[in-house]
């Protein structure tokens, strides 16, 4: 009776259910829609916007009021629309009560545009024009006002025959207009604080002089040539602070109001255009790169929205835990690095040395140091002094010698394992 | 509401009519036309919350394995649906090509396949279904997401089963039943059989050779419906990666190939996995039931960061085991939490039952311990033999309170558990 030759038992197969996918364990009714319509997501949608909606919708309320209940003004001086005792408004409202229509215009090239023969250009200091800019002001058929010009623009603009003067005369002084000019004789009287204008030729006529200023030297000279040019050495006359004193509003608005249209240019750094046709920027680009590159945004704007929708929400995955089992490890050894304990050190590495020697040589765990000693030297036919020290030494000195120390350990380990 | 790359051609087919007509009324007109067109595709397209969608997954699938989601999308509309339909998986599910275009007429339906191949344990969900159906002019499109459930339970990898065979082979040597003639170890008689020569002489049954003309022997084999009970410690310590993956999943490794040999040898096996109560418990399968009721209560279990209840741990193992039995403790040799936890309790069990204590080794330790390369190094060296040392004299105290202790790596821990299992087994000590 045997039992020995038993057939063998079938492999054990593993626990595997996929070899055939027929369990399904999962065949619950045909999911229809998400349980909205399109009246609940509208309404979903309209909680979610509506108090976004309604701050933004305030804002631009407030915003709009705010914009207008103010007209626009500025902080120009000698502006039109600048109320401020710097700004000229008064005198520009003045002018357009009295029917003259004033366009306020900051670039050279309005100014060009709209400086036609028998209207009037007011330049208010040429300090910020460019030398293109002033021949390009100069070519204009129209009147010119000129207030604090400068050299080129007066000099260009009177042929030559006025330029600056250096008169240095009270500025608290009245002074009369001792010339024959009928703005000027109107007036009566003015106050300047200019350094004055001279006439070097005919054609130019000063007036109001001050007490001691040079001979064909004043604050008001007039040029009549192929058009009627006004120069005055102080734009304070202008100014809303002081056109009411003295005569100044009368030959203020005298000058600017000769003509039905007054183009009111105050000119400004960030301008470089000259004229329409050439301009700085923009000029030396075909016109129709502009709208090109709207449309190019208007594609980007479709892309955007091409991209920006996701098909569906990303799947986030609960992950497991990261840390290493070794972290503790590694952070004993940099706690001993940190406190420089290579005492401890070496003698975590000479008691890991010896309990794997002892093992391989048959002692016990609790084997005295001499006799694995003994061992060691029988095995590897080593001093015994060199071994001795080798596992029971003195601390090592510094990082080099516990790295020395180590390696010597692992040599003669291999030695005891490998002999 | 979606746009197709088709909307943003037709803007951009735009200037060539801004170069034809360059005013700023084109580019609004144009954009007002293409907003327009958009609208209407929208309005004409099938409506996707009139589809119907049902879902078909296996329940299970072994890791590394292929399993296949399968997604049954009918056109309940009147319209013709042309969509993209994403099925969403985490990505641990592993899902191949998860976009299906589809083109359906009313009334149809269509079946999409996601392969999936898992590449972590545990049940993995199907997130949402997501249906994108664009309109006739292919411009824009309607979207819904919608949620259809799916599971797919990933059972462990059982990658030390490829140990089984051998470690079978040596059972059947143990069992006396192999080809090869050797007698069986173990205690237990099995049988009567006929002498021949190489048996060993001393167990010659004398008195029943004298009943009958031939010489006779007695045949022993292993004990066997011995009770094996291992428990699975699923505490914070767990929790820790080994390698690349949890230290519980080398513990379930394990458990699995000790599980399927001692089934084989004809021994009850139970198992439950414990931190501050009982999270997974199977007992009373066997035979062919053994391993897909083991495999199916592992999948799911995840380490949870609590400290092991060991009191309770033993008061469990005791209300199970009412005779002597193998414990077979699937823990960590961590010198703190042994001495905290396991240590006080373990006289309890080693005093009624055998008790192994089996623990994954870090393979980084033992690389940390070898690094000779800076100072640095050294230090974590020195810091590296300091717990080895201490896991040694952890192992020794275990040992001294009668506790088989084995240790290995990832990979080795399976089959070095089965030789302690099956060594055990021949010394008769079950």
């Amino acid at each position: 009776m045997t039992t020995g030759l038993a057939a063998p038992p079938p492999p054990v197969s593993a626990p595997d259910a996929s070899s055939s996918a027929v369990t399904t364990a999962y065949v619950p009714a045909p999911v229809i829609g998400d349980g909205t319509t399109a009246g609940s997501r509208a309404r979903r949608r309209w909680r979610a916007v509506r108090w976004p909606l309604a701050v933004l919708l305030l804002v631009a309320i407030v915003a709009g009021l705010a914009a207008l209940s103010r007209p626009a003004v500025s902080s120009t001086p000698l502006a039109p629309d600048n109320p401020g005792p710097y700004g000229a408004r008064a005198l520009a409202q003045v002018l357009g009560d009295q029917g003259v229509e004033v366009a306020y215009v900051t670039t050279t090239a309005d100014a060009v545009s709209r400086a036609l023969a028998g209207t009037t250009l007011l330049v208010t200091s040429d300090l910020d024009l460019l030398p293109e800019q002033i021949d390009a002001l100069l070519e204009t058929e129209a009147d010119l006002v000129l207030v604090e010009p400068g050299y080129d623009l007066l000099e260009g603009a009177t042929g030559g025959t006025a330029t600056l003067a250096d008169d240095w005369s009270s500025p608290d002084a009245t002074r009369a207009p001792e010339c024959s000019d009928p703005d000027a004789v109107a007036a009566g009287a003015i106050r300047s604080t200019g350094f004055g204008l001279t006439a070097t030729g005919p054609g130019s006529l000063v007036c109001f002089p001050g007490d001691d200023s040079p001979p064909d030297t004043g604050a008001y000279l007039v040029h009549e040539g192929e058009r009627r040019v006004v120069a005055l050495d102080d734009g304070t006359l202008l100014t809303n602070a002081s056109i009411t004193e003295d005569g100044n509003a009368a030959l203020a608005l005298r000058s600017l109001g000769r003509h039905e249209t007054l183009t009111w240019f105050v000119p400004s750094l960030t301008d470089a255009t000259i004229s329409e046709d050439v301009g700085a920027g923009t000029g030396t680009l075909p016109p129709w790169v502009s709208v090109v590159l709207v449309q190019l945004l208007v594609v980007a704007f479709f892309a955007a929205l091409w991209r920006g929708r996701r098909l569906g929400r990303l799947v986030t995955e609960d992950l497991p835990v990261v840390v290493r089992a070794s972290e503790t490890t590694r952070g004993r050894g940099r706690l001993y690095r940190r406190s420089r304990s290579r005492g401890h050190a070496a003698a975590g590495l000479r008691a890991h040395s010896a309990d794997r020697m002892a093992a391989r040589l048959g002692l016990p765990r609790s084997a005295a140091a001499p006799a694995l000693i003994d061992a060691i030297v029988r095995a590897t036919h080593r001093p015994a002094e060199q071994v001795a020290h080798l596992l029971y030494g003195p601390p090592p000195a510094d990082d080099a010698a516990l790295l020395e120390l180590a390696r010597h350990l692992d040599q003669l380990e291999s030695e005891v394992f490998h002999p | 509401m979606a746009l197709t790359w088709r909307a943003v051609a037709l803007a951009a087919l735009g200037v060539v009519a801004v170069l034809v007509v360059p005013s700023y009324g084109t580019v609004l007109v144009w954009a007002l036309v293409v907003a327009l067109l958009c609208a209407l595709d929208v309005t004409l397209a099938a409506s996707p919350r009139r589809v119907a969608v049902e879902r078909r997954v296996p329940g299970s699938v072994r890791l590394t394995g292929r399993a296949t989601s399968q997604l049954v999308v009918t056109n309940l509309t009147g319209r013709r649906l042309r969509a993209v339909v994403r099925d969403a998986w985490a990505p641990s599910a592993g899902p191949q090509v998860n976009r299906h275009p589809v083109d359906l007429p009313p009334g149809e339906s269509a079946r999409l396949t996601t392969v999936l191949v898992p590449t972590r344990r545990g049940d993995r969900l199907a997130d949402k279904v997501t249906i994108r159906a664009a309109g006739p002019l292919g411009l824009a499109a309607r979207q819904v997401s919608l949620d259809v459930p799916g599971r797919l339970r990933v059972l462990p990898e059982f990658a030390s089963r490829r140990h089984l065979p051998s470690r079978l082979a040596r059972l059947r040597e143990m069992d006396g039943r192999a080809a090869v003639q050797v007698r069986g170890e173990g205690t237990e008689f099995d049988s009567l059989r006929e002498y021949v020569i190489g048996d060993d002489v001393r167990s010659i049954d004398w008195r029943a050779s004298a009943r009958r003309a031939d010489m006779v022997v007695r045949t022993w084999r292993p004990e066997r419906d011995r009770r094996v009970l291992i428990v699975l410690d699923t505490s914070r310590t767990s929790a820790a990666r080994i390698g690349d993956e949890p230290r519980l999943d080398a513990s379930i490794e394990a458990a699995l190939l000790l599980s399927a040999l001692a089934g084989r040898a004809g021994d009850r096996v139970e198992l439950f996995a414990y931190d501050r109560g009982v999270r997974a418990r199977v007992a009373g399968a066997a035979g062919p039931r053994l391993m897909p009721a083991l495999a199916d209560a592992l999948a799911p279990i995840e380490p949870a960061l609590l400290e092991t209840d060991w009191p309770g741990l033993v008061g469990s193992v005791h209300q199970r085991l009412s005779q002597r039995a193998l414990v077979v403790l699937l823990t960590t040799l961590d010198p703190a939490a042994v001495e905290t936890g396991l240590l006080p309790v373990v006289g309890q069990l080693t005093s009624k039952h055998q008790v192994v204590v089996a623990s994954v080794a870090d393979p980084e330790v033992a690389a940390l311990r070898a690094a000779r390369d800076s100072s640095a190094d050294v230090y974590d060296a020195a810091a590296a033999a300091r717990v080895e040392l201490e896991r040694t004299a952890v192992r020794t105290v275990l040992s001294q309170k009668g506790v088989e202790v084995v240790e290995g790596l990832p990979e080795e821990l399976a089959p070095r558990l089965a030789d302690t299992y099956l060594a055990l087994k021949a010394a008769g000590r079950l």
